[in-house]
Order: C-alpha cells, then sequence, then structure tokens
C-alpha cells in the first residue's frame, strides 16, 4: 500500500471551475446577472414592442394584432394635433406646480428633522414613511372623503359659517393638484434629509460661530449643501407626478385628461394601440428632457462636489 | 504683531481677566458635567483644558462658546457677562476638532466668512483673507476647496477662518485628532508660535498630555467635571497637586507608606520630608530614579524588560516586594543596556523630587 501524496495543482482550472468561482466569489457582471434578466424581461422587450407599435400601422382582430407595416403617420399626426399640446402641456405644468410645491412643503420639514431633538426626528421620520405603506390608491381615496361637496372641508366651512354652499373642489384641478402634492411629498423628504444629515453638525455651528443668524446660516451653508438632496427629490416627484395616472384620474372625476390617462384612453376604450405607442414615447423622451434639465441645474449649484476627484 | 486693547480698554483689561469662568456648573438630567468650575485668564494666555474624554472639557469649551448654557456660574469676557450675549454675537472663535470648513465654499470664501456676514465691504474683506491666508502660509490656496487639502493645511484654514474675526478667546477643540503623529508635533509649534505672535488668549482642549505640555503657559487638569489642578507645565509636571494629576501627565511610580516626624522613609533607605502623617502614597518619576549593582542597596529587583524611547531607555524593574518600578535613564554612546533578568537596585536621585500624597 501507497501513502497518499498531496500534489498541488499547477494545470490551469478549467472553464467549468472558473465559473463557479466567479459566481461564488461574487466577481464580475455574475451578481448581477438575475437583476439584468428581470430587466429585460419588464423593461428593454416592452420598451422594444412599443417603439415597433408606435411606428407601425396595426390591424387588430379579437385583440390580436394580424397585420402590421411601417409608418411614420401616428406620429407625424400627434405632434400637429393640438389636443397633444395641450394635454402634455397640462401634465407637465401639474407635475411642475407639484414638484415646486413639494420643495417648498418639504423642505422645512427636513429643516426640522436636521435641528430637531430626538423625538422630533423620529416624528418626522413616522409621519413621512407611514403614508407609503398604503397603496396610493386608498390615500387618493381618502381626499374623496376631505375634500368632497360633504367632505370634512365644507363640513367645517360650513359649520363656521364661511360659506352658505358647499365648495366645488372635487374634481377640479386644485383637487388633483391638492392630492398630487400630498402623495408625492414623502419622495421628496427622504432624499433631503439623507443629503442633510450626511453633513457636520459641527458644520453649523462654525457658521454660528463666525457671526451668521439662524437665517443667514440656512441660506450660506445648509441650503447650499442640501442642492443635491433638493435635485434628486424634484427629479423623482416630477417623474412621478408627470406620468401619474392615478390621482388625475380620481380627483379629477374621469374628464382631467393629462398623458397618462390619454394613454389610458387611447389604449383601453379606443383600441388605438399605436397612437397610445407614441404617446408613451413621447411622453418619455419629454420627461427625459426635463430630467436632464434638472440635473444640469442641479450640477451648477454643486460644482463644489467636483472637487473631491481632483 | 500684538493685537491687545488699546486706549481705555487696555486699563480695563490689566485689572480684569480677558476670560473669566466663575463657578459654572452644567447638568445633562441627573448627570452633572460640569461642577463649580472656575478659572480666570488673562490677556495672551494659553491654557489646556487637559483631561479624559467624559471629563466635561468639551463641555466647559462649549458653554463660553454659546452652543450650551451653562447651569450655574458666570462667564465673562473683558468683564462683560456672555449670558445674554447669544453665540453669533460673541467675541470667541472656535477651531472645531473635525474643522467643519464649508465645503461648498473655497478657502477664500470659507476664511472670507465672518467678514462677510458682518457685511464688510467687498475689497477691505479680500485684502484682510489674503493677510489671513498669508499668516497660515497658504497664500495661492484661495481658490481650491477644501476636499482639495491635506489635512494640515484644512487646519489652517480652520484658523485663518477665525483670525480674520480678530476674536477676544480663541478655543480649539482637539485641532491635532485628525493630523498624524509627526505633522502633529510640528502643527503643535507652529501654532503655539503664531498665536503667541498675534498675542491670542486661548483655550485649548485635549486628552494628549504631551500636547497640554507643548502647548501651554498653564494646564488646567479635569476630573469628572472639577478642574483638579491649575498651574503651569512645569509645576504641574513636577509638583503635581493629587495623586490623580501625578497620574495622568507623565509615567509615575507609586507606592504606599507611613510618614512620621515631619518625614517618610524611601524604600532606598533616603527619606522625604513632608508634612503628612499616617498612611501616604509617594510618587517618584522614572527620571529620578536610577539603577545600580545589585550589591549597593537595599531597594532591589530584577529587569523584567526594557524599552527603548529615542534618547531614553526605560527598564521595568520588579521589586523583592512585587511592584514594578519604572526607570528612565540617558542612552549613552555605545554603553549597552542593562540585561533583561539581571539584578540591580534602586536609587532616587533626589528625594525632595518625589510626591507625596495623603493615602486613597
Amino acid at each position: 500500500m501507497t501513502d497518499a501524496v498531496f500534489t498541488p495543482r499547477i494545470d490551469a482550472p478549467s472553464f467549468g471551475e472558473r465559473l463557479a468561482d466567479a459566481l461564488l466569489s461574487g466577481r464580475g457582471i455574475w451578481p448581477a446577472v438575475p437583476a439584468i434578466i428581470v430587466l429585460m424581461v419588464v423593461a428593454v422587450i416592452p420598451f422594444v414592442i412599443l417603439l415597433s407599435l408606435g411606428f407601425s400601422d396595426i390591424e387588430i382582430a379579437r385583440g390580436d394584432i394580424v397585420s402590421q407595416t411601417f409608418s411614420l403617420e401616428h406620429l407625424t399626426k400627434a405632434l400637429t394635433d393640438p389636443l397633444y399640446w395641450i394635454t402634455f402641456q397640462r401634465s407637465l405644468s401639474l407635475a411642475m406646480s407639484t414638484t415646486v410645491l413639494c420643495v417648498l412643503f418639504g423642505y422645512p420639514v427636513a429643516y426640522l428633522f436636521l435641528t430637531g431633538g430626538k423625538w422630533t426626528k423620529r416624528l418626522i421620520l413616522i409621519l413621512t414613511i407611514a403614508p407609503l405603506l398604503t397603496s396610493g390608491i386608498v390615500r387618493t381615496y381618502a381626499w374623496l372623503v376631505i375634500l368632497g361637496g360633504r367632505g370634512v372641508v365644507n363640513q367645517t366651512l360650513m359649520g363656521l359659517g364661511l360659506i352658505d354652499q358647499p365648495l366645488r373642489i372635487m374634481n377640479t384641478h386644485w383637487a388633483v393638484l391638492i392630492g398630487m402634492v400630498q402623495i408625492h411629498l414623502p419622495v421628496m423628504i427622504l432624499p433631503l434629509i439623507a443629503v442633510m444629515s450626511r453633513h457636520d453638525r459641527q458644520i453649523v455651528e462654525a457658521a454660528e460661530n463666525l457671526g451668521a443668524s439662524r437665517l443667514g446660516t440656512l441660506r450660506t451653508v445648509i441650503l447650499p449643501l442640501s442642492v443635491p438632496g433638493i435635485g434628486t427629490g424634484a427629479a423623482l416627484v416630477f417623474t412621478l407626478s408627470y406620468t401619474t395616472f392615478v390621482v388625475p384620474q380620481l380627483l379629477g372625476g374621469g374628464n382631467y385628461l393629462n398623458a397618462a390617462t390619454m394613454i389610458y384612453e387611447q389604449v383601453v376604450f379606443s383600441l388605438e394601440w399605436s397612437k397610445g405607442s407614441v404617446s408613451s414615447l413621447l411622453l418619455m423622451v419629454s420627461c427625459l428632457v426635463v430630467l436632464v434639465a434638472i440635473a444640469l441645474i442641479t450640477n451648477r449649484f454643486t460644482r463644489w462636489t467636483k472637487g473631491r476627484e481632483a | 504683531m500684538m493685537q491687545g486693547p488699546t486706549g481705555p480698554l487696555r486699563d480695563i483689561a490689566t485689572t480684569v481677566p480677558v476670560l473669566g469662568i466663575g463657578a459654572v456648573s452644567k447638568r445633562f438630567g441627573a448627570t452633572t458635567v460640569l461642577d463649580n468650575c472656575s478659572l480666570d485668564i488673562a490677556e495672551g494666555e494659553i491654557v489646556t483644558l487637559l483631561g479624559p474624554s467624559g471629563c466635561g472639557k468639551t463641555t466647559l469649551l462649549r458653554c463660553i462658546a454659546g452652543f450650551w448654557d451653562a447651569d450655574g456660574g458666570s462667564i465673562s469676557i473683558d468683564g462683560q457677562d456672555m449670558a445674554p450675549v447669544p453665540v453669533n454675537r460673541r467675541p470667541v472663535g472656535v477651531v472645531f476638532q473635525s474643522y467643519a470648513l464649508f465645503p461648498h465654499m473655497t478657502v477664500a470664501q470659507n476664511v472670507g466668512y465672518a467678514l462677510r456676514m458682518a457685511g464688510r465691504p467687498k475689497a477691505e474683506a479680500a485684502k484682510t483673507v489674503a493677510s489671513a491666508l498669508e499668516t497660515v502660509s497658504l497664500s495661492g490656496f484661495e481658490d481650491r476647496y477644501p476636499a482639495q487639502l491635506s489635512g494640515g493645511q484644512q487646519q489652517r484654514v480652520a484658523i485663518a477662518r477665525v483670525l480674520v474675526m480678530e476674536p477676544r478667546v480663541l478655543l480649539l477643540d482637539e485641532p491635532f485628532n485628525a493630523l498624524d503623529a509627526k505633522l502633529r508635533a510640528t502643527m503643535q509649534v507652529e501654532l503655539r508660535q503664531l498665536i503667541k505672535t498675534l498675542g491670542l488668549t486661548s483655550i485649548f482642549v485635549t486628552h494628549d498630555q504631551e500636547e497640554a505640555l507643548t502647548m501651554s503657559d498653564r494646564i488646567a487638569v479635569m476630573r469628572a467635571g472639577r478642574i483638579e489642578q491649575v498651574a503651569g507645565p512645569d509645576e504641574i509636571f513636577d509638583r503635581p497637586a493629587t495623586a490623580y494629576v501625578a497620574d495622568f501627565i507623565g509615567t509615575s511610580n507609586f507606592w504606599d507608606a507611613e510618614a512620621a516626624g515631619g518625614s517618610v522613609a524611601l524604600p532606598d533607605g533616603q527619606c522625604a520630608k513632608t508634612e503628612l502623617v499616617g498612611r501616604v502614597r509617594v510618587m517618584a518619576r522614572p527620571h529620578n530614579l536610577r539603577l545600580g549593582p545589585p550589591g549597593n542597596g537595599v531597594w532591589t529587583g530584577t529587569v523584567a524588560f526594557h524599552r527603548n524611547i529615542g534618547p531614553l531607555i526605560e527598564y521595568h524593574v520588579e521589586t523583592a516586594s512585587g511592584d514594578t518600578i519604572q526607570v528612565a535613564a540617558m542612552r549613552q554612546d555605545r554603553a549597552r543596556p542593562i540585561a533583561d533578568r539581571a539584578a540591580v537596585s534602586i536609587v532616587v536621585i533626589d528625594p525632595a523630587g518625589c510626591s507625596i500624597f495623603p493615602a486613597p
């Protein structure tokens, strides 16, 4: 009987061994493979379908496409149709006013979080995150109860004798705007808090020590340092509210036409899939343009962060 | 350039301390962080608050700066009570531990911040900023951002930033913590010289005794919210008021003894004078002891190990009674250090240099 002698291997590992090693060690792109597959299925493939539908004439029979030919007709029609321009303009102004209002309402909350004590911080976090735990549809329905003809607002105002007739808030632009701001406010506050608490608390004390008032500290130190947070929050709120469907549909009373509700009508009611695809593509492209603008403006005010690389 | 007060103010300054801390107390809930602290600081003096973390030194600094209000006692600058003066109106400049530079401002904007907040004309402010940057040898760095500077440069920006506001009192909160050991030693000397040239009345906070001995005119050793001793570096080191101070500053050897008739017997047979009677603790610094051949004395032991610290050799000697005594000897050219495990005797060089405290 001979003793087993351990000899170290000096030959190169096989492909299988290298693959197993790469998978287990998490090197290279392997860890991202599941995510890439999911993205291909839920984002890239539908996008390709959207493109092909938008640039073709199709015939639909019993819910299936029976013929498809290339055409730019839907795109040119859309771009020359005044209804499209009005609808997109409405979407844009709604999303922009929502974004601006979210900054105006969200910033003081984030500032309070920064300067407040332990319990203030906890309360703000709970109040900001709690609404995210319920569906947007449920939160939107809640506004029906508040803003309706016999809702809380009208009952209170009439009870106080301030008005005789209930105000018509529901199914107006105002109802949509109020709902939009409330639904999207957490998405603005959370990035603001994240960015503002990243900086050393002593920076604020240094400003005060150097003679800055509360307002001076806010204006010269806290505000400039929170620009990245405002940028991130604004980009998120804009994207979500520009493409939103639920809030305008429910609080606008079904006749509030923005880009998303228009696409819904085109696809679901008129079965004009090509039209709907072109509208979706236009919505996507115009949204990207605004996002790039937000990024450029944010960069303009955060040049100092580039210094880190130098 | 001396920056002391001129005219009628100077007369006040000669009689009133620049900074007066009178019986200041501070509590957080049930914890007393500062307990009856009193300290007067004269024009141009550098005083260090020295103590372990949690001794209240940073709390005292924050009370002087106005970030926190004291619960009792008074803080005054040039005789004026600071209690009603808000943090942004106090003539106090703080150099923070983290420097707390404004990351979104250039070096020039950082340094000019106090002038901008005070609403000074831009041209005048630019001149002041340039001269402050020259003072800290940072001319040419005006347009850099803090993230583009080294730790030492950031510290100098932080100093220049408070210099432009011409504070009556300069507060420095562990300013060397973020620097590596070699740079730290250089910056300590440079900063002391700079402060002395400008004649700024300053308070340093540190837990590093070497830093305190290097930087200060006087050291206030703090312990659990109280000031244990205030004295110059030499006196603190050579004549510590309490065993705590002796233990905290420098290396010390302690042993218990019995005092009677105005003196206490030392283990090597000599006597040290004391007014205490009964059980006492005796302290001797390692450099006040020397080693001799074993037959020469009554205080004997063996060398456990020795440690090479530059110009000194530090011997750890285990005595017959079981104590470990540290003895420092100057390194001598070509002479070999005493070998480990060698039998030796210990002799006190100067009995009057021993400190004697009441036994705890």
